[in-house]
């Protein structure tokens, strides 16, 4: 089997362990439906988005649970904006841990956000790489002559 | 085509709905790239934004330049729900609310607050494909709303298209049964009308910022709870406008009054206060640059963004301490108590008790003028009695000297469960006026003296409130202040 179709199958496999691990969403597979010729790298800039904007949340997350006073709906508003934009390229295990975030916001449980809070950044770091990984495996594929596989 | 037909004037109207031109609001960045794409693979012709205030600009420099506005609910800057009533009444457009929140709740206040469909995140593209009907939609209750043939033209219009390619409704997704038996509905409706109308064309009706402050004038003129259409219309005294845009106009205004005093009594939180704090930025931005000029001839551009400042925060956030509409109910008993063409004492003279502050209130009126400047639209002495509360309780913040005696807080809590506007405003109008004069009754109760004209009381007592402002009260003329910075 040459480099190319090498790649391709471990692309193949590797997306498909994403999905079925629960990294990634269907909103993911929309939004490289979305990619087109006029827009090729369309995926990768939705995704650059994400990641500066889910660096900047998860900061004012920490500093917010790091007051004196806690102002809890400030808090629930930074998971609400989190929890927003990782459905929109279908970070499902980051969306999820938001929500348990969220009712712990409601019951002002501090041990309980601090603790979503650090799950809310272990899976963003853990999706990051994942993702980070994807497009290299990509790249490669172009490089090599090839073309990424379309998945269904 | 003809002109005055909003949106279609362009020459994309026969390849309808490509083309349509769609503003998106959201503050998340990822989103907002996202819908963009799925909204240009759809064809149509996307503005995106990330700020709701931003988004207000944009709609009211340009016109008829939009044909739908799709908004995220929860915004840094001004409450989703908020921008949706603005975009409701003073450009009138189709807005659809999005939110990852999808709680029946929440959905039910988007179509309270007048949304025509609210989507749930993620968004398919699949759901924004089919946005086109709510602009369709829309144009045709106009034009029974106004009954104007350049909107009867529009919808044969079209008729025409789809007639002539039912591709169109497919391409769209939709189904052709609804489709004929909405053509059917429009044919029967149609013949009728240009039996019946006389030939003589209508422009459409657009609310500009005169005309509505005409309106918002003459509805102060009258007093809320008496007024009705064909008075409103007499006294704008606009040829072209008839009774029933007044009324359709009357009715907005109404719903626009009643959710807002709905949402005063549920804000107390900090989002509302960031809110506040950014409408209040604004707003002193519009203020000082108002300062020197007759408010008549303010650029429609400050006004709307005071306007936007003031609806933001449900009335411009000059007090941090409490909602933002303390203020209002100041400058509303001043506002509906003064007008320079009408006889100006009417109101004051209904209630009794309030004769003896009228001129008590004409100077303070000079120190409140920077409150009047964004609060033209609530010269109605908006109905919220909350904004009565707040009133009290900010003036209690700022000066405890001053206590206001107990039956006219009581008569506030009562009030806030009477959701009847116009007995509502009956009290507002008397509780504002009441709310300003509690404090000169208290001084008069402290100094025994009924000396309403107490020149040190006011300075004081406005001071305080006015701390966020920089100009001089007396540069504004008295006349201007009703000029209703209402915006349409």
């Amino acid at each position: 089997m040459d480099a190319v179709s090498q790649l391709q199958r471990q692309f193949v496999e590797y997306t498909t362990s994403l999905y079925r691990e629960g990294y990634l969403d269907d909103q993911f597979t929309q939004l490289q439906k979305l990619q087109d010729e006029s827009n090729p790298d369309f995926v990768v800039e939705v995704v650059t988005l994400f990641f500066e904007d889910s660096e900047k949340l998860l900061n004012n997350l920490t500093t917010a649970l790091q007051q004196e006073n806690i102002d809890y709906k400030q808090v629930d508003a930074h998971v609400h904006q989190f929890k927003g934009s990782s459905s929109s390229i279908g970070a499902q295990r980051v969306k999820n841990v938001c929500v348990v975030f969220r009712n712990y916001c409601d019951e002002k449980n501090l041990d309980g956000c601090v603790l979503c809070l650090q799950q809310a950044k272990n899976e963003y770091i853990l999706i990051r790489n994942k993702l980070e990984a994807l497009f290299n495996l990509e790249q490669q594929i172009l490089q090599a002559g090839g073309s990424v596989p379309m998945m269904a | 085509m003809a002109e005055g037909i909003n949106g279609f004037s362009s020459p994309r109207a026969d390849v309808f709905p490509a083309g349509l031109r769609v503003l998106v609001v959201d503050d998340d960045p990822t989103w907002l790239k996202i819908l963009e794409k799925m909204l240009k693979k759809c064809s149509y012709e996307v503005t995106t934004c990330g700020l709701a205030i931003e988004a207000l600009d944009l709609l009211r420099e340009r016109k008829d330049g939009f044909d739908i506005v799709i908004s995220d609910v929860n915004m840094p800057d001004m409450d989703g729900f908020k921008l949706l009533e603005h975009v409701g009444l003073e450009m009138d457009l189709p807005v659809i609310m999005m939110s990852v929140d999808g709680e029946t709740s929440r959905v039910m206040r988007g179509v309270q607050h007048g949304a025509c469909d609210y989507l749930l995140k993620p968004i398919r593209m699949k759901e924004l494909r089919n946005i086109w009907q709510h602009v369709y939609r829309k144009k045709i209750h106009e034009v029974r709303d106004t009954e104007s043939h350049e909107g009867l033209e529009e919808i044969l219009m079209m008729r025409n298209i789809s007639e002539q390619s039912d591709d169109g409704y497919l391409f769209c997704g939709g189904d052709m049964t609804p489709g004929k038996k909405r053509k059917d509905a429009e044919h029967n409706y149609n013949d009728k009308d240009f039996l019946d109308h006389s030939s003589i064309k209508k422009a459409r009706v657009v609310w500009t910022v005169d005309l509505h402050q005409k309106f918002v004038k003459a509805v102060n003129h009258i007093g809320f709870e008496k007024v009705g259409p064909k008075k409103i219309l007499d006294l704008m005294n606009v040829p072209w406008l008839t009774r029933e845009n007044v009324a359709s106009h009357l009715q907005k205004y109404r719903l626009y009054l009643t959710r807002l005093q709905k949402d005063d009594l549920k804000s107390t939180d900090s989002t509302k206060m960031q809110q506040n704090e950014a409408n209040s930025r604004i707003h002193e931005v519009d203020l000082k640059g108002t300062t020197t000029t007759s408010l008549q001839t303010i650029e429609s551009k400050k006004i709307l963004t005071g306007y936007a400042a003031k609806g933001g925060g449900g009335g411009g956030g000059h007090h941090k301490a409490s909602s933002s509409n303390s203020n209002i109910g100041i400058s509303n008993s001043f506002g509906s108590t003064q007008y320079p063409r009408f006889n100006s004492t009417v109101p004051s003279d209904q209630y009794s008790w309030n004769t003896g502050f009228t001129e008590f209130q004409f100077k303070q009126e000079q120190h409140n003028q920077q409150f009047h400047v964004e609060n033209g639209f609530t010269n109605l002495g908006l109905p919220t009695t909350l904004q009565q509360q707040n009133q009290v309780n900010s003036i209690n913040n700022l000066m405890p000297r001053f206590q206001p005696p107990d039956p006219w807080t009581l008569k506030d809590d009562t009030s806030i469960n009477n959701l009847e506007l116009s007995s509502i405003l009956l009290q507002s109008q008397s509780q504002q006026q009441h709310s300003s004069s509690t404090i000169n009754l208290d001084m008069q109760k402290k100094s025994g003296v009924p000396d309403f004209n107490d020149p040190e009381v006011s300075p004081s007592l406005y001071d305080a409130l006015r701390f966020d402002y920089d100009y001089p009260p007396d540069s504004l003329e008295y006349p201007v202040i009703d000029q209703g910075l209402f915006i349409i």
